[in-house]
């Protein structure tokens, strides 16, 4: 007979595994269990009373199943919604860390209308086989710039405007009075990009093919889209604008934009490795940003949601309800969503489109599914963190989720390596959970951020009867 | 939006974490929200 642990004890056998991590909180440490996700914050004199309380390792040995499958349920079982959507492959600004290249930028093609109902199409068949009925799926025209296209990407709104929620993602240099009233009256969402609060910051890497910034026109569409509930502005931290990220976000705070990401710079393309930041200046200018945010908040009572940084929050507090998929592993890139590039190409992620490797079919040839489950696509959507050192050992492995997988390859020619980040995305975690401990974490959240969540653990007092909710 | 009232209250409310063990979770069975570069509306 075959003798197994009960796992009567925590971190040996088969009790559960709650590994220690140092949050730089001067009162509380957090365990956390790399597998589930599941993680308790605790102070830092009650340590060996936690490791040792009977009642509270029962509670979690009764949801660890649970918490396991929801994680491997986000990991490995979705189907795409959503869809990065080029529309052109050119672009009127030559941006220095830009992952398509510049061939592409210069002298690419762009869709007819023809192409692009086809392609839509084809996309609205394949979403209406794969997604429960009621959901609709979103359509984001990426780029290059997308608006360089402009009249064939409205028709496309105007022709599928049922069938698909759709947003746009610009560098505002065509957002004039027109299309504001066009996209906004549709309920189309505007992303635009703006690195800088002046036009010498953003300009460094921002600029047109003569060099010239493009500051004035952004800021005149930030103007134009005032009161607009559904835009937002995307920024990239790079070594040329890092140490003007608290200026950047009291510039957003002050212009009311609703919400924004400040995404580190991806290394895909050589230019964009010469504005790449080391982690430990990149990490310390942008928390001093996220210290910022709070205290405008505090101040005002306006908040400015920082998109990527908030989903850092939900990864911790409520994995199954994060809305940004590069900070898990696999990633969304192939999951998620896929990218389609003007010739109809599939990529996983738009950040592929550069490496033609990636690529997994074309719309206009190949069935969807089969690109889905191609060897480009299972290449991406088979990075996982158990693959990777030291993400294997790694306590926070589903907090960060070792991004970016083009990224990777672009470094190191395979996919089984950590990103060119790790110690950002090591360092933005532990800052998630000192504001959690101290009990900060609302000012970072959208207003009904746990909308449609269900609570699922909870710990109301230690060493009470019955502290414990499951 | 809160007021600035609200804000200050509920942040002053707060104090200092007290609390020996925190640990909460939250689930949500959602499909279709899932994005990279971007973000929409509702989100």
């Amino acid at each position: 007979m075959i003798s197994n642990s009960k796992g009567s004890f925590i971190n040996t056998g088969n009790g559960p595994a709650l590994l220690p991590v140092d949050i730089g909180h001067k009162d509380y440490l957090a365990l956390v269990d790399p597998v589930t996700a599941f993680w308790l914050l605790v102070k830092r004199n009650r340590l060996v009373d936690v490791l040792s309380d009977t009642q509270l390792r029962r509670a979690y040995i009764r949801k660890s199943d649970e918490f396991k499958k929801e994680m491997e349920d986000l990991r490995f079982t979705r189907r795409p919604s959503a869809v990065y959507f080029n529309p052109t492959e050119r672009c009127n600004l030559n941006c220095s860390y830009c992952y398509i290249p510049e061939n592409m930028r210069r002298n690419g093609h762009s869709m007819s209308k023809k192409e692009l109902f086809e392609a839509l199409e084809r996309l609205k068949s394949y979403f209406r086989r794969t997604l429960p009925i009621g959901t609709l799926p979103q359509i984001i025209f990426h780029g290059a710039e997308p608006l360089l296209n402009r009249e064939t990407v409205f028709a496309g709104i105007d022709k599928y405007g049922k069938d698909f929620r759709f947003g746009i993602q610009t560098n505002a240099t065509f957002l004039d009075d027109q299309t504001v009233e066009f996209l906004t009256a549709r309920n189309v969402s505007i992303g635009m990009s703006l690195d800088g609060p002046t036009s010498d910051i953003d300009g460094r890497t921002r600029h047109n093919w003569s060099g010239e910034s493009t500051y004035k026109k952004t800021v005149e569409a930030m103007e134009r889209l005032k009161g607009y509930a559904g835009w937002n502005i995307i920024s990239t931290i790079t070594s040329e604008n890092m140490r003007q990220l608290v200026s950047l976000v009291e510039f957003f705070h002050s212009h009311d934009v609703p919400s924004c990401m400040l995404n580190i710079v991806r290394s895909t393309m050589p230019s964009s490795k010469e504005v790449k930041p080391s982690d430990t200046d990149a990490v310390k200018y942008y928390l001093s940003a996220m210290d910022r945010t709070y205290e405008l908040y505090k101040q005002t009572g306006k908040k400015l949601i920082v998109a990527n940084f908030a989903n850092i929050f939900l990864a911790i507090i409520a994995p199954s309800a994060r809305r940004l998929m590069c900070d898990i592993s696999p990633c969304g890139g192939g999951r998620f969503f896929f990218a389609l590039s003007a010739n109809g190409d599939l990529f996983p992620c738009s950040e592929f489109v550069g490496l033609s490797s990636f690529k997994g079919g074309n719309i206009f040839q190949d069935d969807i599914e089969g690109v889905l489950v191609s060897s480009p696509f299972s290449i991406v959507t088979g990075r996982k963190v158990e693959d990777i050192e030291p993400c294997s050992h790694c306590a926070i492995r589903h907090f960060c989720g070792a991004p970016c997988p083009a990224e990777v390859y672009t470094m190191h020619g395979r996919m089984d390596k950590t990103g060119a980040f790790c110690e950002f995305y090591e360092e933005q975690t532990r800052y998630v959970f000192r504001v959690i401990a101290d009990g900060r974490q609302d000012a970072f959240l959208w207003d009904d951020w746990d909308k449609g969540t269900k609570n699922t653990f909870t710990i109301r007092q230690f060493n009470k009867p019955h502290h414990i909710h499951v | 939006m809160k007021t600035l009232k609200k804000v200050k209250k509920q942040i002053t409310k707060k104090g200092k974490p007290t609390r020996d063990v925190i640990s909460y979770r939250k689930a949500c069975k959602v499909n279709g929200t899932g994005l990279s570069h971007y973000i929409l509306k509702s989100n």
